[in-house]
């Protein structure tokens, strides 16, 4: 995978990013530059969950595996969990009335792994009680303290999913914010962007891209590719919101040292500028040094990581990377 | 013996030995004056007494010949006497003034004497002889003491044993009247000498003493150790040499010993037959051995130890030999012992070192040479000895021209230190005995005067050494090694005490002998509590090293610009020479320990002596008093002395080191803490301290301390056991539906333990502070690892994982605890900006105590939210989810037992409590403690060991899970508004007439077949034994067969009439006689196996007969035939065995069976 620099998606870190905030065009060394960072992620994201897979004495990876490497943000895991339940309920409908077809459609285009990045709307399918959405159990949670499969009830709704509710509400209250000022035809072409995917159909290309084979032996099936599809996502959107942030650190910064000048930047608004409009004075895309900058600081060692350091310790010099 | 008795009588040739000197010393003062008041009239008294007996004794011996002499000795004794009670006197008021070095060693003596007192006094009439003879040996041996000691006039004899050294010497003023020539013409020459010496002597000591006083005032370090170490082995290893290079030589002379006929045997050895003296020391010994305590052995070698210190260089030929070579030994190992300088001079030099020294220097001489000459006796005067001590010194100068050589400035030194040393020795030329004697002749022939004295008794005037075998009188003078044996009578006349020197001689014989072990006496001298003073005789060789070099010391003060050698503080000199010695001992005990850099584990170990301790005590006390110097009264000064003996009670030879405690760690002893020492109050009784500082350990220490989360965490996990609780019976019950065949034990009943933190049990701790246990606090975090764990939805772990998280967590809570502690220790702040300059500053801490906390929360990566959300989300919202499971279980547990429990009212089910224990278990009966079923009281439970009497579980489960699904799809839709009607009355043979005619005549002939039994309506048999719910089917064969003669029921498909077996035996059953029909419907219409029914019908008659076996026949062999009816089994099974039932117990002995009737009864006879 190495050997091939050449970047692959292009198109898509674009989108990504335009939903992520960033407005303007990035250059296609920042695409570049996000590309392999994200091909970095994906790569240990696969070796780690190998390794755990190998240690549970399995060869292939589960989405055990992958939730566990995610396991401390729990709104990520909350949100994939919720699009694996719907992805199954999605394959149930598919396979069970094929009258629906047309149907299933519709909802596989609502919920796929798109969608599950941005929004989950459960409101829209949980109108068909019919397709009882099966939970996503995982290995550390209190079900699987008991010997016994403890039955579902549908009646009770969990607080993870309130949480979840949560989380999500905040993200669209984020999308919400982004394309208010938009015009309609802006914001349909967001909505287009919002569907960039690194793996919706582009399953072979993610794979060679990701080097599949090389990290795993095992061939990851659909739902690892999709969850694959849906991180990097969200690592493409958490690092141009960081980027973003730096630059806009950066130019504040710059505005006060020379405030004089281009005092005309401060009052931009990103918001208000479409994504066709002529760039304004001063409104530059996010450089690879702020993707850098945003990278560098998503990678820094937590003291809780070195904590057992403390005291004549040795940092070592080489800490393990951090999934973003 | 006043001073200047001790100081006007110098014994000539000899160095005066230090213990003379030290009782200048004010620290031995108290109790040496204590002792010295009492002593000296006892001897005094003794004296007399002994020296009488002595004569008595000797006259008894020996021939008349020796009765001038004996008349000469009593008149020197009067003498003396008359002198020793003069002084004495004086000696007493005097006595703080001066302490006489007698009084001093005698104190020592009578000292240990008074500790034997036990021993009974000897016979006054060997005593006086022995103490003639055996005084010289006195000094040395505590053995002999010991046989001495006994007696109250012991001391007597010590005392004598210094008179008479005096009074030998006239007792030979014939033999020696031509070495008194000699000797007399040096006299004065001597006193000179003496003179000199006793001053640099008195310098020395003054020197020693103040050096000594200010170890306490300085802190010597231990650098110059191993210089001292080296230098000493060195010294050692040239005399090692010098010894094993003049052994080669064998002994060549080298111990002409007069006595040396006596020590060919052990016996021999032991008997001294030599002497007199000897045999009566060893008859007394003999007499006393029990009371000696010592070995044969040791006896021996003190008896050879004690002959040969006088005799070392003794010989009978050579006159003269014996003062001159022990002199000139004593200046050589003095100079030797300047290890500092004299190093590069102890042994040849080598000619790879120098090529070409030997070119240059002729005639080499070392010190080691010299030793190897003297000890093979070619030296023959002093001037010899002297020309080759000044020939290694002029050698130096020679080869090391170069004037900033350092070998020159040893050189130098030592050149002054021989400068010093050689007024010492004697001058003396030996000469042949032969040849003195045929002088003596002469001059006895000449004077006549002394001619009764025997030819063939030989009296070497030098050493007063005499001739093997003759007279013990003649044994006794010679004791004196002294030169003053060869004292004439003039010398004796002239130096009254002689006493005092005779004293003084001995010791210094110990000394001359003893450098590789100071012989007894000389340790006991010094050991005396005088305190660091006295440490200084620690041993000979060291007291000798000091006597030489302190004088040097001076000299070099004064030398130094000229002799170059390095500068130093004249305190830290005198510290090192001082203490070289011990410091050497010390640092090649601690080298000794090591190989390489490394501890060597095949050394034994240093181990602290009781006489350190001792000695350590002893100066601590010592330091004490001196202290409060107003107080310093006799019994001040003696308190340490007594402390000090009753630690060690002369177990240890107390060997004093010239070294200040500080330098001996090991023998330091701690102090104790005030409260912990023994305390009484002025009752008597035991003040108890130990409430002051011993407290109970509060309870609760080691277990979790009650809080909100602790709370929640334990319902947490109470919650979780109850889960599981849930998920057991649940397992069970599922498992009971899949399995047909259940053994009781086949499930482990989940029945968790409570979880009770214990503590620690009351503990009493003597400080404040936590408790240091490290395995109980460990024990106690693993605890709490293994209750989070359990918390975190484990339920067992593997001891090596909970031992590595615990690691794990106390690495971390160190971590913690000293991020904690260094933000705590952080140096203090001014309180305010500017602090006000006349008031004191206020200082604050850095950080407050929140700042604190937080600081090391931030340090280690944890922050409040996380420990918040860490709470709510682990602890709390587990909580909930736990609850939830735990609804969500139960409820399923109770859905899997609802069938049976809905319909349950009519075999009485309803009566347990939804999902109760005795449903899952079984065991109704056995919780209300009630024999159900009267097995118990058949005994059953005990014949087939059966565990409980519960019912099988998958047969009760199942049949009531099927029955109820039967009923459930058929009465479910039915629902009933009303309550049933009731039951018709059964028909009997009363109740017939009230039927209605048309039928009657069809019951009657029913009654009639069925024994006028009341007749059951189908409808109240259960459905599948119902006659109409069967059907007439068509046989294999095809045919429709003809009903059966009417034996059977009439509306049954019977074929067959009853089998007689079940007739007869339930005639009384309607129910049981229509179940048996009812199973061979389903037999027959399977197939025709009328052979092999007729075959099980036949077993099962016989239950009673055949016992176990045919009923576990039965019990199976049915199947294969029923297969046709899956669920016809149970039910067949359980007819056949209420068939059985009632007679045959015996049937339902084999392990399934016996549950199967059980399941059975519980539900038909229900």
């Amino acid at each position: 995978m190495s050997t091939d620099r050449t970047p692959k998606y292009r198109q898509e870190i674009q989108q990504m990013m335009f939903v992520s905030g960033e407005t303007a065009e990035p250059s296609v060394e920042t695409t570049t530059l996000i590309e392999e960072i994200v091909r970095q992620q994906v790569v240990e994201i696969l070796a780690r969950s190998t390794a755990l897979a190998t240690r549970r004495g399995v060869r292939s990876i589960s989405t055990d595996d992958l939730i566990f490497l995610i396991r401390h943000d729990k709104a990520k895991v909350s949100r994939l969990k919720t699009f694996l339940s719907w992805k199954d309920v999605r394959k149930n409908v598919k396979d069970s009335d094929d009258k629906g077809g047309a149907d299933a459609a519709d909802f596989a285009a609502a919920d796929d792994p798109i969608a599950g990045g941005v929004v989950a709307g459960p409101q829209d399918v949980a109108s068909k009680p019919k397709n009882k959405r099966a939970r996503v159990g995982l290995a550390w949670d209190v079900n699987s303290f008991y010997s016994v499969q403890v039955p579902e009830r549908e009646d009770e709704e969990d607080e993870e999913e309130e949480e979840q509710n949560y989380a999500t509400l905040q993200r669209l209250a984020a999308a919400d914010e982004r394309t208010k000022h938009m015009t309609r035809e802006e914001y349909v072409f967001w909505s287009e962007c919002r569907q960039a995917s690194f793996t919706y159909r582009k399953s072979k290309r993610f794979r060679e891209w990701a080097g599949f084979g090389i990290v795993t032996e095992s061939k990851p099936n659909d739902d690892i590719v999709d969850i694959l599809g849906f991180l990097t996502f969200e690592i493409v959107q958490t690092l141009t919101e960081e980027a973003l942030k730096v630059k806009e650190r950066e130019d504040r910064e710059k505005n006060r040292r020379g405030g004089a000048d281009n005092g005309e930047d401060s009052k931009k608004r990103k918001r208000e500028t479409g994504l066709f409009d002529p760039p304004e004075e001063g409104r530059t895309p996010v450089e690879p040094k702020h993707i850098r900058e945003a990278y560098r600081k998503l990678q820094a060692t937590p003291n809780k990581n070195i904590a057992m350091l403390l005291h004549n310790g040795r940092v070592p010099a080489r800490m393990p990377l951090r999934l973003i | 013996m006043s001073l200047g008795h001790h100081h006007a009588w110098l014994p000539p040739g000899h160095l005066r030995p230090p213990d003379d000197l030290h009782d200048a010393r004010s620290a031995n003062g108290y109790s040496r004056s204590f002792s010295g008041a009492r002593t000296p009239q006892l001897r005094a008294s003794a004296d007399a007494d002994g020296l009488h007996a002595g004569t008595l004794i000797s006259d008894a011996d020996l021939a008349a010949d020796d009765d001038p002499r004996i008349a000469m000795f009593r008149d020197l004794y009067k003498r003396s006497e008359a002198q020793i009670n003069d002084l004495f006197a004086n000696q007493k008021s005097a006595e703080e003034a001066a302490r006489s070095a007698v009084a001093d060693a005698e104190e020592t003596q009578t000292k240990s004497q008074r500790a034997d007192e036990s021993a009974p006094p000897p016979a006054p009439a060997k005593k006086p002889a022995r103490k003639l003879d055996d005084d010289d040996y006195d000094d040395y041996d505590d053995d002999d003491d010991d046989d001495e000691a006994p007696t109250p006039p012991k001391p007597k004899s010590l005392g004598t044993s210094h008179d008479p050294s005096g009074l030998p010497s006239p007792s030979r003023p014939s033999s020696g009247s031509v070495s008194v020539v000699i000797e007399a013409q040096k006299e004065t020459k001597k006193e000179t000498l003496e003179d000199i010496r006793k001053k640099l002597e008195q310098d020395k000591k003054a020197t020693e003493e103040a050096a000594k006083r200010s170890f306490h005032t300085l802190f010597y370090t231990l650098e110059n150790d191993r210089d001292a170490m080296l230098d000493q082995q060195r010294l050692e290893e040239s005399e090692r040499q010098v010894e094993a290079e003049m052994s080669g030589q064998a002994n060549a002379g080298n111990n002409p010993n007069s006595n040396s006929n006596g020590y060919g045997s052990l016996s021999s050895a032991n008997l001294g037959a030599s002497s007199l003296t000897l045999k009566n020391l060893i008859a007394r010994i003999d007499m006393k051995r029990t009371m000696v305590q010592a070995s044969d052995a040791e006896l021996r070698s003190l008896m050879s130890e004690v002959r040969k210190n006088r005799s070392k260089w003794a010989s009978e030929d050579k006159i003269g030999q014996e003062e001159l070579y022990e002199a000139a030994e004593k200046v050589l190992s003095e100079l030797k012992a300047m290890t500092e300088h004299s190093t590069a001079f102890l042994t040849r030099v080598n000619k790879r070192d120098a090529p070409d020294y030997y070119t240059i220097i002729k005639h080499p001489m070392d010190l080691g040479t010299m030793t190897k000459k003297l000890k093979a006796l070619q030296y023959k005067s002093k001037q010899e000895f002297v020309d080759d001590i000044n020939l290694i010194w002029s050698n130096c100068f020679k080869y090391n021209t170069n004037p900033e050589h350092f070998l020159r400035k040893h050189a130098l030194y030592m050149k002054k230190e021989t400068e010093k040393l050689v007024p010492l020795i004697p001058e003396i030329v030996i000469r042949d005995r032969a040849e003195v004697e045929a002088e003596e002749r002469r001059l006895q022939l000449a004077e006549m005067d002394g001619a009764d004295e025997s030819d063939d008794e030989p009296i070497m005037s030098s050493r007063g050494r005499k001739a093997p075998g003759k007279s013990s009188k003649k044994g006794a003078a010679p004791v004196r090694n002294t030169p003053s044996g060869s004292e004439p009578p003039a010398g004796q006349a002239s130096q009254p005490p002689a006493p005092v020197r005779s004293d003084s001689d001995t010791v210094m014989e110990g000394t001359q002998n003893g450098f590789p072990t100071p012989p007894p006496g000389g340790t006991q001298t010094p050991s005396d509590p005088a305190g660091v003073g006295a440490g200084v005789q620690g041993s000979q060789g060291d007291a000798m090293e000091i006597d030489g070099l302190i004088p040097s010391n001076n000299n070099t003060l004064t030398a130094l610009p000229a002799s170059g050698v390095e500068s130093e503080d004249p305190e830290y000199k005198v510290w090192k020479q001082v203490t070289k010695k011990d410091r050497a001992v010390i640092a090649a005990e601690r080298h000794r320990l090591f190989k390489g850099d490394k501890l060597n584990s095949e050394e034994p170990a240093l181990l602290r002596t009781k006489a350190g301790m001792r000695r350590w005590l002893r100066n601590q006390m010592q330091i004490n008093a001196e202290g409060d110097k107003a107080r310093e009264s006799t019994a001040q000064g003696l308190d340490p002395g007594a402390a000090g003996e009753t630690l060690a009670e002369g177990i240890e030879v107390d060997e004093d080191r010239v070294i200040p405690d500080y330098y001996d760690v090991m023998s330091g002893v701690p102090d104790l803490p005030p409260h912990l020492s023994w305390k009484e109050d002025s009752d008597g009784n035991i003040v108890d301290a130990s409430e002051e500082f011993l407290r109970v350990l509060p309870s609760g220490s080691f277990t979790q301390p009650d809080s909100k989360l602790s709370r929640k965490m334990d319902a947490n996990m109470r919650q979780m056991q109850e889960t599981r609780k849930v998920c057991s019976k649940i397992g069970i019950v599922k498992q009971m539906q899949l399995q047909s065949q259940m053994y009781q034990n086949q499930f482990q009943k989940y029945q968790p333990e409570p979880f009770v933190e214990h503590d620690v049990p009351a503990h009493v701790m003597n400080d404040g502070g936590p408790v240091i246990s490290p395995w109980v606090c460990k024990a106690a975090l693993q605890r709490s690892v293994a209750k989070i764990f359990y918390h975190t939805g484990f339920e067992e772990y593997q001891p090596s994982a909970l031992d590595a998280v615990t690691d794990i967590a106390s690495d971390f809570f160190q971590k913690i605890g000293e991020t904690l502690k260094s933000y705590m220790e952080t140096p203090k702040l001014p309180a305010t900006e500017t602090p006000e300059p006349n008031t004191a500053p206020q200082w604050k801490r850095a950080y407050t105590e929140p700042e604190m906390v937080l600081h090391t929360l931030s340090s280690v990566g944890v922050d409040v939210e996380s420990l918040e959300s860490y709470i709510k989300d682990d602890v709390e919202r587990l909580g909930t989810k736990l609850s939830t499971a735990h609804d969500r279980l139960r409820s399923l547990l109770s859905e899997l037992l609802r069938p049976a429990l809905a319909d349950g009212g009519e075999d009485g089910s309803s009566a347990f409590q939804d999902g109760s224990e005795q449903f899952i278990g079984g065991d109704f009966a056995e919780d209300i403690d009630e024999d159900f079923f009267g097995f118990k009281e058949l005994g059953l439970d005990r014949e087939f060991g059966l565990a409980t009497l519960s019912v099988p579980l998958h047969l009760l489960q199942n049949r009531m899970y099927n029955a109820a699904q039967a009923q459930n799809t058929s009465a479910a839709q039915a629902v009933t508004l009303f309550p049933p009607p009731p039951a018709y009355p059964r028909i009997t043979s009363e109740t017939l007439s009230s039927q209605i005619g048309l039928v009657q005549g069809f019951l009657g002939a029913k009654l009639k077949t069925s024994n006028s039994e009341s007749l059951v309506e189908d409808l109240e048999l259960p459905p599948k034994q119902r006659p109409t719910a069967a059907r007439p089917r068509l046989p294999a064969s095809g045919k429709i067969q003809p009903p059966a003669a009417a034996s059977g029921l009439t509306t049954s498909p019977q074929k067959r009439p009853l089998p007689p077996s079940a007739a007869s035996q339930q005639p009384a059953s309607k129910l049981g006689m229509s179940e048996p029909s009812k199973k061979k419907v389903k037999k027959n219409s399977g197939a025709s196996i009328g052979a092999s029914e007729s075959v099980v019908e036949g077993e099962e008659a016989l239950p009673g007969a055949d016992g176990t076996k045919a009923s576990a026949t039965t019990a199976v062999k049915p199947n294969p035939a029923d297969e046709p009816s899956v669920d016809a089994t149970p039910d067949l099974s359980g007819k056949r065995d209420m068939d059985t039932g009632p007679d045959g117990v015996g049937a339902e002995s084999v392990d399934n069976a016996a549950p199967l009737t059980n399941g059975t009864v519980a539900v038909d006879a229900s």
